[in-house]
């Protein structure tokens, strides 16, 4: 397991609980940068308004408008003293079920390990989580931004989800599609619920793989040693038969 | 209301039947914005494609994916080749299999956007319609794998609101293992049952303080419903979450 990449407390009511922060996630992603088709070489996106010319990094500061076109400076240092709370604490202020949150409340995900001599306080706090279903939401300040957070068990560990703020969401409502003439029918509904019954499975998170991940890096391989890759036909798609033909068929299949 | 922007054409594959769709946006950026600015002149700095050896501004058309290699070397594709490694899944959700919405672990969640018809035939219509209302029945979620911009995601999709909801997750090799975690646990250290009962109590009464309105007014998910949460809480100590196959929307 990799460091832990920030040390706090976990507080409710009077209890403190030390914890050490690991990230759940590893990227895998493979990571491209910009180049000019006709040289390779990077493309430089920073430009200075006034003079020009490319920024360098150790040039860039923030800003903020105050006028049109009048912007004052701000350094990091300032940043960091106006986002007020430095505390590491995260204060957990309720315990809802899991099974009320949505999904798409749920942003990154992190493991919390025991802290120094906060092995008895974790435990209670990891038990009684466990015990009563219950996750627990708070607030965490971490690289200066404030998150919601869910703490909950996982195994035999705490884990922490920082939660997507209800404004930051949008509303199914504005999304203005049409709606269908007509309505699905009963059968129709009746044979798309077969359908479904027949893909049932039990989620197994392990029978899903990134291919193209894999064929990506073969890719590059295969452009380093200076070879042509040979890439699959785009398969014909035949078009829609109607949706009652397409159920039957489905469920003939 | 204008339509929302497209991040992804293609189509939704449910057995034989295909429904032409639409990813859009279902998160908006409420954060605070800074602008960059040159620290010797104080000018805003615009953000252009410029040519680090050339000292030209380059076209669109004429950028492309470097990779760098491990010898410093670089390879150097055009964006066309990359959705052509895998065709099908550039341009297909083709769902795999139904799933309990319970059994998927948070840990596995990534972002959170809608899925909407892309075709305007009252057939394609229908197709989404049809695929919303049983999935909205039963509280499955449907499974599938697709490409978008050079990357390949695994995807939930289920009803919300009337609409489809297409959430991207992290494969299982993007997880890490729990090993190493300091949890600090001796089978003879379990906390008594006294210790128990009382940070439970501590728990629920903490639960009516609710989530005080800062900056940003944030609506913690189950704050809605709190009342009737904890006088059910309160009835049953001890609920089984698994065996509750309703999500109530928050």
């Amino acid at each position: 397991m990799a460091r832990s990449i920030s040390n706090g407390t976990i507080r409710f009511g009077v209890a403190a609980v030390p914890i050490k922060v690991h990230s759940a996630v590893e990227d895998h992603g493979i990571h491209f940068h910009q180049v000019h088709v006709k040289d390779g070489a990077r493309v430089q996106q920073r430009i200075c308004s006034k003079d020009g010319k490319a920024v360098p990094d150790k040039q860039v500061v923030k800003g903020y408008e105050v006028r049109s076109g009048e912007y004052v400076i701000l350094d990091q240092e300032e940043i960091d003293a106006a986002s007020g709370r430095r505390s590491r604490a995260i204060e957990l202020e309720e315990f809802v079920r899991a099974a009320e949150i949505d999904p798409v409340y749920y942003e990154r995900s992190y493991y919390l390990g025991a802290g120094k001599d906060g092995r008895d306080a974790y435990r209670l706090l990891h038990d009684a989580l466990e015990r009563s279903e219950r996750v627990g939401i708070g607030r965490w300040v971490f690289h200066n931004r404030e998150y919601l957070v869910a703490v909950r068990s996982l195994d035999h560990v705490l884990a922490l989800h920082t939660m997507r703020f209800s404004e930051e969401l949008i509303d199914s409502g504005s999304l203005d599609f049409p709606a269908p003439r007509r309505r699905p029918g009963r059968r129709e509904i009746e044979m798309a619920s077969a359908l479904v019954d027949e893909l049932h499975a039990r989620f197994e998170p392990e029978s899903f793989a990134d291919s193209y991940r894999d064929r990506v890096l073969e890719l590059i391989r295969m452009k380093a040693r200076g070879e042509e890759p040979d890439l699959p036909e785009a398969p014909e798609r035949e078009d829609a038969p109607d949706l009652m033909a397409a159920l039957e068929a489905s469920l003939a299949a | 209301m204008s339509v929302a922007r497209a991040l992804w054409t293609g189509s939704l594959s449910f057995g034989l039947v295909n429904v032409p769709v639409s990813l859009v946006a279902a998160t908006r950026d409420v954060d605070f914005h800074f602008r960059q600015l040159h620290r010797k002149d104080g000018a805003p700095i615009d953000v252009q494609r410029w040519c680090s050896k050339e000292d030209v501004e380059i076209p669109y058309e004429e950028i492309t994916h470097g990779y760098e290699l491990e010898d410093g070397g670089q390879v150097v594709g055009s964006d066309l080749e990359l959705p052509a490694i895998e065709p099908s899944r550039t341009r297909t959700i083709d769902i795999e299999q139904f799933v309990d919405l319970a059994d998927v672990d948070p840990l596995y969640f990534d972002h959170p956007y809608f899925l909407v018809p892309a075709g305007d035939d009252d057939g394609s219509i229908r197709a989404y319609r049809l695929l919303t209302e049983v999935m909205g029945r039963t509280d499955r979620a449907a499974l599938g794998q697709f490409v978008m911009r050079a990357k390949e995601y695994l995807a939930i999709v289920r009803e919300r609101d009337g609409a489809l909801t297409l959430t991207t997750m992290l494969f299982a090799d993007e997880i890490r293992e729990l090993g190493g975690i300091d949890r600090a646990y001796q089978k003879s250290h379990k906390p008594t049952r006294k210790q128990l009962d009382a940070r439970s109590r501590c728990s629920r009464s903490s639960r009516a303080i609710g989530i005080p309105t800062r900056t940003r007014t944030a609506t913690a998910p189950g704050s809605s419903a709190s009342s009737t949460v904890s006088a059910r809480a309160r009835r049953s100590s001890s609920p089984r979450m698994a065996s509750s196959r309703t999500r109530p929307r928050i």
